[in-house]
């Protein structure tokens, strides 16, 4: 009998308590538990913020909740302890030791009461009740952590209360309930009190929207609902494998991280775990919303300071105000050139997660910086895992380049004054040949004719007459380049469309190398695109199948409306270099392109392209941690 | 989905005043005196009001919060000005 209160100090289990909350979130849905609390990624919705607001009363709170008054000693015969009049523990184990550390003092708590709350300033022992709110317990028999929003103590009798957003449950009966995620979250409140030597038979949730108390009486079949969702959540733990997601549930529409998890998307490719076998036109859920809210920014004024004043980014001049830009608006801050970024602002940025991207003022990409990236390192591992199977890097590249070469057939066909049929047949000849392709090497050949036979053709894309002859005043033109295009070249860029293509690709590497940090993959560890150094090799895999998708079309769109003309161009020596307000101009252009939305092929619904991005390398993450099959590679039609 | 919300405000106590205005900064463009024009999503609006709520007194302040509709579906006349011009804030990025 004396053993489980001697053994506490060697026994000293390997806890890793699980917060009440996260099996709270289990129970409404173990994938949701799995992306929170194992793969540590968190998403605001409406609801979140909601619940934020309605608790910050109750998070002002001290901590601090006076001491049980029954203090058994660990030497006592159990017989001798003056145990409160409560049900025997399931788990036989009393906290007491904790019960005085956590309590904030105990001892001289007493006197130091909190002045909020008039009714603490009572003798303790009176029978008033007396609050308390914001108190974290822990328990180590049921390797739980609890944080109660609101305790209310009546002489040993505390009950905790937690308060919800939203409106209670109505009850076939019309009275007011409480779903099982939010039971199973209090009655572990509940049981960690008991453990802590409270007497505790019930607990309460309160509802901010309607003002309602629910009642939720701490009975055998909680408590045993309670044990399975732990036992449960700490399997899912433990076992590190991402739990399937729920099959067309209400629950998913409302749940904050939707966007990462893509229930529907994610159980549509498991379900047919060939693509081939895909019937196309089948709609998905949508869920997440088709464009983000926000919005990047891009400082290309050379010799602009930019600093944070509130949650305002201020841009200036020569210590003139040129713009001020709300922090709540923007998803990403590009640096092109010589501009400063005050250490608040930079700050700033990390704690919001804005990825800051750096350029040279002429668009090379030099890199992002983002904090210490995305806390999931298990997609990371199998990320590196996968990399070393040769089978597993040629069949994803395999998709991949073919993907490529099919959207550059589409972007011909769509734009091209008159595609020739003889590049049309070759191209979609070439993509055939890539998916039989035996090596990456073969690939890589596949690709650069494809590419040499797409960009013969390119120029017949571009709808601008810009001969020399047209441009107004002869000794001017001399100097302004024309949209000629006589195939690629870089490195540098020796014509306009060439400078233009070059900028758009940096651009695109990136969004892509953002978007893949945001999932929690290293960026420079590719399937397709081999090690090199300083080469974001698995951005320029994601980029592929995007790059006549968004860059080139970008491009186009840019020259084609005029958005973007001669006048925009300098000539230095052999290269071809965007002037400043050229450069600001093609950045709305591909900013357009990015914020232009397609329909996804695959489930159904429009998104724009910068969504797209991160559900294709969402996509890539589920592929690598083996939930699907096949990576759907984004192709239009 | 992004709402466009002309906010407007009535406050009676100078320190109260300056920080809804500092608080609204955060969140719109200042029109004019007393009104703001705010393009938020349902999170960044109970935000917002949650903020302002804190700040005013509730029994002699008041916060107008009007719904002009979603920002995508904005149309070209939605606000007309007489005098000095008025320029809409949506664009694609912000190029400084």
């Amino acid at each position: 009998m004396i053993q489980p209160l001697d053994s506490n100090d060697t026994e000293q289990p390997s806890v890793d308590y699980l917060p009440a909350r996260m099996i709270n979130e289990y129970v409404y849905c173990p994938r949701l538990f799995y992306l929170m609390h194992v793969e540590g990624q968190f998403a605001d919705s409406y609801e979140t913020v909601q619940g934020r607001i309605v608790h910050r009363r109750v998070d002002s709170g001290n901590g601090r909740l006076d001491a049980p008054e029954v203090f058994p000693e660990a030497d006592l015969e159990p017989a001798e302890i003056d145990m409160p009049p409560e049900p025997p523990k399931r788990r036989g184990k009393m906290k007491h030791v904790q019960a005085a550390t956590l309590f904030a003092d105990a001892d001289t708590a007493d006197d130091d009461v909190d002045a909020a709350d008039p009714r603490e300033d009572n003798e303790e022992k009176t029978r008033s009740s007396v609050h308390a709110r914001s108190i974290t317990l822990s328990s180590d028999s049921l390797g739980v952590i609890a944080k109660l929003d609101l305790a209310e103590a009546n002489g040993q009798h505390v009950t905790p209360i937690d308060y919800k957003r939203g409106r209670p449950r109505r009850e076939a009966d019309g009275t007011a309930g409480a779903w099982p995620p939010e039971r199973v979250q209090i009655a572990l409140q509940a049981m960690v009190l008991r453990d802590n030597g409270y007497q505790c038979d019930s607990g309460m949730l309160y509802f901010d929207e309607t003002r309602q108390r629910v009642d939720v009486p701490l009975d055998d079949a909680l408590i045993r609902q309670a044990e399975q969702a732990i036992n449960g959540a700490r399997a899912v733990y433990d076992s590190a494998t991402i739990p399937p997601p729920l099959v067309d549930s209400p629950k998913c529409p409302k749940c904050s991280l939707a966007k990462i998890c893509l229930p529907d998307e994610t159980a549509r490719l498991v379900e047919n775990r060939r693509l081939s076998e895909l019937e196309p036109d089948r709609e998905v859920r949508a869920i997440v919303t088709a464009r983000d809210e926000r919005r990047p920014i891009y400082l290309s004024t050379q010799g602009l300071w930019v600093g944070k004043k509130g949650d305002i980014l201020q841009a200036k001049a020569d210590g003139k105000l040129l713009q001020e830009i709300r922090l709540n608006e923007v998803n990403q801050v590009n640096l092109l050139g010589n501009v400063q970024l005050s250490t608040q602002a930079m700050q700033t940025m990390l704690r919001m997660e804005i990825p800051v991207a750096y350029f040279t003022q002429k668009g090379y990409f030099y890199g992002v910086a983002g904090g210490l990236g995305v806390k999931n390192i298990l997609v990371r591992r199998e990320q590196f895992r996968r990399a070393d199977d040769t089978q597993f890097c040629l069949r994803l590249a395999r998709e991949l380049v073919r993907g490529k070469i099919r959207n550059h057939r589409t972007l011909l066909m769509r734009n091209h004054r008159q595609p020739s049929s003889i590049t049309l047949r070759e191209l979609k000849r070439s993509a055939d040949h890539a998916t039989r392709s035996d090596s990456l090497a073969s690939l890589l050949g596949i690709e650069g004719n494809a590419a040499r036979l797409y960009f013969g053709d390119f120029s017949g894309m571009l709808k601008v007459d810009c001969d020399v002859e047209t441009s107004p005043g002869a000794a001017l033109s001399e100097k302004r380049p024309a949209f000629d295009f006589r195939g690629r070249n870089r490195r540098p860029p020796r014509d306009p469309v060439n400078a233009l293509l070059s900028f758009a690709y940096a651009l695109l590497t990136k969004d892509c190398l953002v978007a893949a940090t945001k999932v929690g993959l290293d960026p420079y560890l590719g399937f397709y695109h081999q090690i090199k150094p300083g080469k974001p090799a698995l951005a320029l895999d994601l980029m592929e199948p995007f790059r006549p998708l968004i860059a080139e079309s970008a491009v186009l769109s840019a020259i084609n409306n005029r958005m973007v003309t001669p006048e925009h161009f300098l000539v230095a020596g052999q290269s071809v270099v965007l002037t400043g307000t050229g450069r600001k101009h093609f950045l709305m252009a591909y900013e357009k392109r990015m914020d232009a939305t397609v329909t996804h092929p695959l489930f159904g619904y429009r998104v724009s392209y910068r969504r797209l991005l991160e559900i294709q390398t969402r996509l890539l993450a589920r592929l690598l941690s083996g939930e699907i099959d096949d990576y759907p590679v984004f192709v239009t039609r | 989905m992004r709402r466009i919300y002309l906010i407007t405000y009535d406050v009676c106590e100078p320190k109260r005043l300056r920080q809804t205005f500092k608080c609204l900064k955060n969140w719109g463009d200042h029109l004019q005196y007393s009104v703001f024009e705010c393009h938020l999503t349902p999170t960044d609006l109970i935000h917002c009001k949650a903020e302002l709520a804190e700040i005013i007194h509730h029994g002699e302040d008041q916060v107008l919060v009007v719904d002009l509709g979603s920002v995508e579906n904005r149309s070209d006349d939605l606000v007309q000005a007489i005098g000095k011009p008025y320029s809409d804030m949506a664009a694609p990025c912000i190029v400084v």
